[in-house]
């Protein structure tokens, strides 16, 4: 049974996870006719992921959720996967890099994003917080790439991938130039990172935003809730 | 050379992580004994080993990890095939999922119920409900899971379970009360099973659950003054009972020196109006007989439609209107995050309808000529209305304001529920 991924086909989880099985050698469908708010909320989706959120990967043993872990384990599914590296030491390095890119660096993003969409009350002293601890993140990783071309060792890892995936939202719709430009080793490695054939092909054209997205008038809220924004 | 772990604080949920897998493995790791949170995390050789300078840290003879779950995912690895892992991939691909979600659903909306209640970031009470609700769906699905599971993932503890239950107890010890957890009895028994299990018990101690959830402190920086509610004993945090609305909020990082005076109000900046604010209110609150002949029409009087502008505002979401006080509550809430707004603003909301869904519509009076900036930004219902400027030439919509203001019943053919004043 091939795997299929429940999810929209431009979102930047997605990314990864068609990312990661490119360079795993891997074949991951997408399931046709995915409807987000719709296909989700059926009972057969919750037996795979009982909150309900997206994406979720059908394998012939189970469904997983969570875009992290269902990327960790298509890069498994090759044994001795560069993605992962070869010692303890180095695959607990990529572990740091991905639970960071996931809670300081996505994690302020979406609470920056999110309620610029709509889907959360928009509270500008919050957004102000979150901007600002953004920050901080991006600082630290632009010190971390001011002598290191990936994340990791000496090539790309699953790391990298997730982490590309995570800055992607900011760049294309919240982080224009001006502010990018204060963490140049982020911006060297990001664009260096989308252009990568395997990152292209699944991507496309990236353009980075000329201004941070308007502030939209707040969605429903129940229906927010449940339409969970993939994270 | 040991693994020597830097927790930050002793107590710090974090660590036991890293402590528990160790325990599991039998692997031995070294706790840092002289080091100070906030002082021992800035300094230059610990920003090598993590730049963002955040704890915990785990030094290891290859080099330094940063990040917790990746800790202990590292210290879970050190014994090949090791249990806390599962035996086929696919488990491996469950441990993860559940690792993640205890990081993203449960572990993240915990902190952002917490932090400002410590003062460490301004306290905004609807920031607060969207976590708790986001927590409490978590919660659900993590329930329903548990409901045919003992563990997260096969039939023993795996680290998904060390890292979910750390997780957890920040919030069973912190926060989360016997009745808001009463809510997921299948939780509860997972979280009391585990941490009763030796390797837990070793490092966790005695867990006792939180009483009360902690009062909101003021904000920590000492030139902020007025953030701090006052919280009346404990209750479950809900948008209509918060007694202080938050009014606009400086940034954090606010002055040092004594307050500066504040920003002017554009409204503060039109063009005088005959029509005093507080005069209509008094008018309105005295008159007990003849209301329509004495304040409706004194209303009119005064009313100064160059300086101020009258609004109809409807309700979106009516359909979500299906119990009686929750919905007066919602709009109480309403006019409490409206008090910013008190020397600018006179509003009515009222409840319509016998029987469910009630619908909510109200009428607003502002000065100026728009419904103020200021307004919009800082309070987030008004997003949740339809706004209408009324038309004082069309006498149907001067009707409609006059039956708004002294509470006509029937109006538009239905009973009101209830009805509410801001003034």
């Amino acid at each position: 049974m091939a795997l299929i991924l429940h999810a929209r086909k431009t979102n930047k989880n997605t990314y990864k996870i068609f990312i990661t099985a490119e360079y795993s050698g891997v074949e991951v469908k997408l399931a046709p006719n995915f409807e987000m708010g719709v296909s989700n909320k059926t009972p057969q989706y919750r037996k795979m992921n009982p909150i309900g959120k997206v994406p979720v990967l059908e394998t012939a043993d189970g469904p997983i959720f969570e875009s992290n872990a269902v990327a960790r384990y298509v890069a498994r599914l090759k044994p001795d996967n560069a993605l992962y590296g070869s010692s303890l030491i180095v695959h607990a390095q990529i572990e740091q890099w991905i639970d960071f890119s996931t809670l300081e660096i996505d994690g302020n993003i979406n609470d920056w994003y999110r309620p610029r969409m709509g889907q959360a009350p928009h509270h500008p002293p919050v957004e102000e917080f979150k901007i600002s601890a953004l920050r901080r993140a991006l600082g630290a990783l632009n010190t971390h790439l001011a002598s290191n071309k990936y994340l990791v060792g000496q090539s790309l890892t699953l790391a990298d991938i997730i982490m590309t995936c995570n800055l992607y939202r900011g760049f294309t719709r919240l982080m224009t130039k001006s502010f990018t430009s204060e963490f140049p080793h982020v911006e060297r490695y990001f664009w260096a990172l989308v252009n990568e054939p395997n990152f292209h092909k699944i991507i496309g054209e990236v353009k980075q935003t000329e201004a941070t997205i308007p502030i939209l008038p707040q969605q429903k809220p129940k229906e927010s809730a449940k339409q969970a924004q993939p994270k | 050379m040991a693994l020597i772990l830097y927790p930050g604080r002793n107590t710090n949920k974090n660590g036991y992580k890293a402590l528990i897998a160790a325990e599991y493995v039998g692997v031995q790791l070294k706790v840092s004994e002289d080091f100070e949170m906030g002082v021992s995390n800035k300094t230059p050789e610990f920003l090598k080993m993590n730049p963002i300078g955040k704890v915990p840290v785990l030094e290891t003879p290859d080099g330094p990890i940063f990040e917790s779950n990746a800790i202990a995912r590292y210290v879970a690895r050190l014994k090949a095939d090791s249990p806390l892992f599962g035996c086929a991939p696919i488990d491996y691909g469950h441990i993860e999922q559940w690792i993640d979600f205890s990081s993203l659903e449960i572990d993240a909306n915990l902190r952002i119920w917490f932090i400002p209640r410590m003062g460490y970031t301004p306290y905004l009470a609807p920031v607060e409900e969207a976590a708790i609700s986001a927590l409490k769906r978590a919660l659900g699905a993590l329930n329903t899971h548990l409901a045919s599971n003992t563990y997260l993932v096969g039939h023993s503890v795996t680290l998904a379970d060390i890292i979910m239950t750390c997780n957890l107890f920040f919030g069973f010890n912190c926060l989360m009360t016997k009745s808001f957890t009463s809510e997921f009895p299948h939780v509860e028994r997972y979280f009391w099973t585990l941490v009763n299990q030796p390797k837990f018990k070793k490092f966790l101690g005695e867990v006792k659950q939180t009483e009360a959830v902690p009062p909101i402190q003021s904000a920590k920086k000492p030139s902020q003054t007025k953030e701090s509610a006052k919280q009346k004993g404990k209750d479950e945090p809900k948008k209509e009972t918060k007694k202080e609305a938050p009014k606009a909020e400086k940034p954090a990082d606010a002055e040092e020196e004594a307050p500066k005076p504040k920003p002017k109000n554009p409204l503060d900046l039109l063009p005088p109006s005959k029509m005093i604010l507080d005069e209509w209110k008094r008018l309105y609150s005295n008159t007990k007989t003849n209301f329509r002949e004495v304040a409706i029409k004194g209303f009119w009087d005064m009313y100064d439609p160059e300086g101020y502008s009258l609004w109809f505002c409807d309700y979106k979401y009516n359909d979500e209107n299906t119990v009686s006080f929750v919905t007066m509550n919602k709009v109480g809430g309403f006019l409490q995050r409206m008090d910013l707004a008190r020397k600018y603003a006179f509003g009515k909301m009222l409840v319509i309808g016998s029987e469910p869904p009630f619908k909510v519509k109200g009428l607003w009076l502002f000065r100026g000529q728009e419904i103020p900036q200021f307004v919009i930004d800082e309070c987030y219902d008004m997003e949740l209305y339809e706004w209408t400027k009324v038309d004082i030439s069309d006498e149907a919509q001067k009707e409609r304001v006059n039956q708004m203001i002294e509470d006509y019943e029937p109006f538009e053919g239905q009973p009101l529920l209830d009805a509410k004043c801001f003034k």
